[in-house]
């Protein structure tokens, strides 16, 4: 039983006044499963990230969808974004961290921030981008339990 | 389009003698980056202001909204005037120490 993984989908079109409605599903299915509010906060961020990168970078002016893809199992929530838009390349899968803690206000960029949140906030993240085909973000959060399931 | 927000987004200017405080509400997103940007623009340019933004009422902010914070910093540091935010939320606080933009609030804070 405890391996068994249910899937909650969502599509929806690729802009960003629908990102909010992300938000709250993933409020809804993370609050049932027992995650903590500071959870939830940090996945709420993360997940929002990864719907941005879709709404700005997959499809320019056209119109396209994005896929969320909610996996629950009994101790792990797994969130995946997908487009079938433009691979994005600002995006660096080798994970470096783009803070801004090593620089001075003269020389900060503003962006790159989105993916170093996403990394920071979840507990795994997996980039894969294919030109042409699109970009699928996952994001893995484990429940911690206090103490012992009874 | 209006997708009716439960947490909608909301800035309320006040200005006092020559400090002028920018109130935020809402979930600060991409979807209001613009709505924010437009606000702001008028105010970040004027060096007769001390701008203060206080965040007590903002339940979220992406990097989206962390980005344009970054980028009224830059332009208040250029023309060495005034930029503070006020009453930041925990979870907030959280994310600008992650990100590295708190030092840049801190010296702003010292150096007047």
């Amino acid at each position: 039983m405890s391996d068994d993984i249910q899937r909650v989908v969502l599509q929806l079109p690729a802009s960003a006044e629908y990102v909010d409605i992300v938000r709250l599903n993933l409020y809804g299915i993370a609050s049932k499963m027992g995650f903590t509010y500071e959870d939830i906060e940090d996945m709420k961020v993360a997940v929002s990230e990864a719907c941005n990168n879709s709404v700005l970078y997959a499809y320019g002016q056209a119109d396209g969808m994005v896929d969320v893809i909610f996996e629950v199992g009994s101790s792990v929530l797994s969130i995946t974004v997908k487009d079938e838009g433009e691979s994005f390349d600002g995006l660096d899968a080798s994970g470096e961290r783009l803070t801004l803690h090593d620089k001075e206000l003269n020389d900060v960029q503003v962006g790159g921030l989105g993916f170093y949140l996403m990394q920071a906030l979840m507990d795994d993240v997996s980039v894969v981008s294919e030109s042409g085909k699109g970009t699928v973000v996952t994001l893995t959060k484990r429940l911690n339990f206090s103490e012992e399931k009874v | 389009m209006n997708t009716h927000k439960s947490e909608k987004f909301h800035a309320k200017t006040e200005t006092v003698g020559s400090v002028c405080t920018v109130y935020l509400t809402g979930e600060l997103d991409l979807s209001v980056a613009p709505d924010f940007r437009l606000v702001m623009e008028p105010l970040v340019g004027d060096t007769g202001l001390d701008l203060v933004i206080n965040l007590k009422d903002l339940k979220y902010i992406d990097s989206t909204g962390i980005g344009i914070l970054l980028s009224i910093l830059k332009a208040r540091h250029g023309m060495d005037v005034k930029f503070t935010v006020a009453d930041v939320p925990p979870q907030i606080q959280k994310l600008f120490d992650m990100t590295g933009i708190s030092k840049f609030f801190a010296s702003q804070e010292n150096s007047h």
